[in-house]
């Protein structure tokens, strides 16, 4: 039955949403599948190609440059499949509940294990922030511009993107910005790879040799590139703040596939870029820490290569600055118990838009300090990331299984049997990495 | 993780089913959408002991080995 709005109380985030809303309705009542998919594809291809951020892209592309291309093309579409799980619950539970996922850690398991969460993902934000300001600066170095541009420039797309009032319109305009994302693909083709190698290199090759403990950093990077604490918050959040319901479940599984092959896709291609520096004897890294990955390129590929390859960190860093804002805000907002929406006005939500650009401010703060260790924050970002992660997925795969909250859309058997090995996998990556460096580095092991 | 399963008792009524909430609906929305709505929280679900353990276990795994990460991290910037 259609209840008029006279006998509820609507807010305006409620009118907002029902606008929205509307035009599903109107879609589906008219079996437009294409207008409807265009009109429910937004968080699973935001959650992915915004953790194809500057971080995972050096971390893809500094696995080419010191590996090549075996072993890791054929693991990053294993990674985006696991991520594909993760965020598959994240979008169920968020359409069928309506809510994110902080306050319903909080509110469904207690306080505690719901601002543990939000701690882990303030500080994995934060860290991860920094990153992404450092990869602006990267890409933005390459044509001679500074920190202050980099900051200048994140902070006023934070600034842009929040000022409509609608989750509809900053969507889209983040859905446009991510699409850049393909120019790691421009840059790949541009090295001119060796298609036979490229082939090849899809076969499984056994683990790459080298030092051990630099492979399970490159790994647990890697690991770290696909799936973080972030996405969970991001795509629950947005899933419910689109206004997505049970009914819209398969479409948003269409979404975060195609986000999920995208982001493989774009990944593969930072690969294939980065491994154009593995015959170069090795300038990979140390370009990196040098002059940068495009200047490396340009040296070894010419100009157009480096030129793309530094747009794409641009690209990639400024999405992920809005995507992870974005999770910040939601988790402020539902720990907090206000307001937490695009649809409302910052007077109605004022947590939400205070986080979303407080914790920008505070990353380009990090950055302008004079020696701050900011490439070393960048690379080891994605490695406190998987360490934290096991936590949220295991709470996102009970709340998941939870039949009081998620009813027929519950999991299944086998949903969580692969659920469990992704975070058991996740859970190795990490801790693997973690105790190894620390033994090393208090000389326990040699 | 099952035991999250056993959540409720007479608080877990006031949990819309799904199904439910569906024949519902404001303008273009579920009634379970709405603000008024979701700002009710869920009820609080009953985790067994041993779930809760191994939560802890796992928190406190998970806290020691963040710890030697940043202590690894801030040790080789010396």
């Amino acid at each position: 039955m259609t209840l008029t709005p006279s006998e509820l109380p609507l807010t305006a985030e409620d009118s907002t949403r029902s606008r929205d809303r509307s035009r599903v309705d109107r879609a589906r009542g008219h079996s437009r599948r294409w207008l409807l998919l265009w009109l429910l594809a937004g968080p699973g291809i935001l959650a992915m190609l915004g953790e194809n951020d500057g971080p995972s892209m050096i971390a893809y592309a500094a696995d080419g440059a010191q590996y090549g291309l075996g072993f890791f093309v054929p693991l990053i579409p294993v990674l985006f499949a696991m991520a594909f799980i993760c965020q598959e619950m994240c979008m169920r539970v968020g359409a069928v509940t309506h809510r994110g996922y902080g306050g319903l850690v909080l509110q469904r398991y207690g306080q505690a294990w719901g601002w543990f969460g939000a701690a882990d993902l303030a500080l994995t934000n934060l860290v991860t922030l920094v990153a992404e300001f450092v990869s602006i600066r990267v890409g933005l170095a390459y044509f001679q511009l500074g920190s202050g541009v980099a900051v200048a420039l994140g902070l006023a797309l934070v600034a842009v993107t929040l000022s409509g009032g609608r989750y509809w319109r900053w969507e889209r305009i983040v859905i446009g910005l991510a699409l850049f994302n393909s120019l790691f693909l421009v840059a790949a083709i541009l090295v001119k790879p060796h298609a036979g190698a490229v082939v090849r290199s899809l076969a499984f090759v056994p683990f790459p040799g080298g030092s051990f403990n630099t492979l399970l950093l490159l790994l647990a990077s890697t690991v770290g590139a696909t799936v973080t604490p972030w996405m969970i918050f991001f795509q629950q959040g947005a899933s419910a703040d689109k206004g997505m319901t049970g009914r819209d479940v398969k479409h948003g599984r269409y979404d975060t596939a195609a986000g999920a092959v995208l982001a493989a896709v774009f990944g593969i291609g930072a690969l294939i870029a980065g491994a154009a520096l593995l015959t170069h004897n090795g300038s990979g890294i140390g370009g990196f820490t040098g002059a940068g990955f495009p200047a490396a390129l340009r040296h070894v590929a010419g100009s157009a290569a480096g030129t793309v390859f530094a747009l794409g960190l641009i690209e990639a860093g400024a999405v992920a600055i809005l995507t992870i804002c974005a999770s910040t805000a939601y988790a402020a907002g539902e720990c907090a118990g206000v307001s937490h929406s695009f649809n409302s006005s910052p007077r109605n939500a004022a947590v939400f838009y205070a986080a979303n650009i407080g914790i920008a401010v505070l990353a380009a703060v990090v950055i302008l300090i004079p020696g701050a260790p900011l490439l070393s924050i960048a690379l080891n970002a994605n490695v406190l990331a998987t360490v934290l992660l096991p936590v949220s997925l295991v709470f996102m795969v009970m709340l998941a299984n939870d039949k009081a909250l998620m009813g027929p859309w519950a999991n299944k058997r086998s949903t969580n049997a692969i659920g469990i090995t992704v975070i058991t996998f996740v859970g190795l990556c990490g801790a693997a990495y973690g105790i190894d460096s620390f033994l090393q580095q208090t000389h326990l092991i040699s | 993780m099952n035991e999250a399963h056993q959540s409720s008792g007479a608080p877990e009524r006031d949990l819309q089913p799904p199904e439910r909430c569906e024949d519902e609906r404001v303008m273009h929305l579920e009634r379970g959408q709405l603000v008024t709505e979701t700002s009710r929280p869920v009820p609080r679900a009953a985790l067994g002991a041993r779930a809760v353990a191994a939560l802890w276990a796992l928190r406190v795994f998970v806290v020691l080995v963040s710890l030697m990460v940043i202590y690894t991290f801030v040790d080789q910037l010396r």
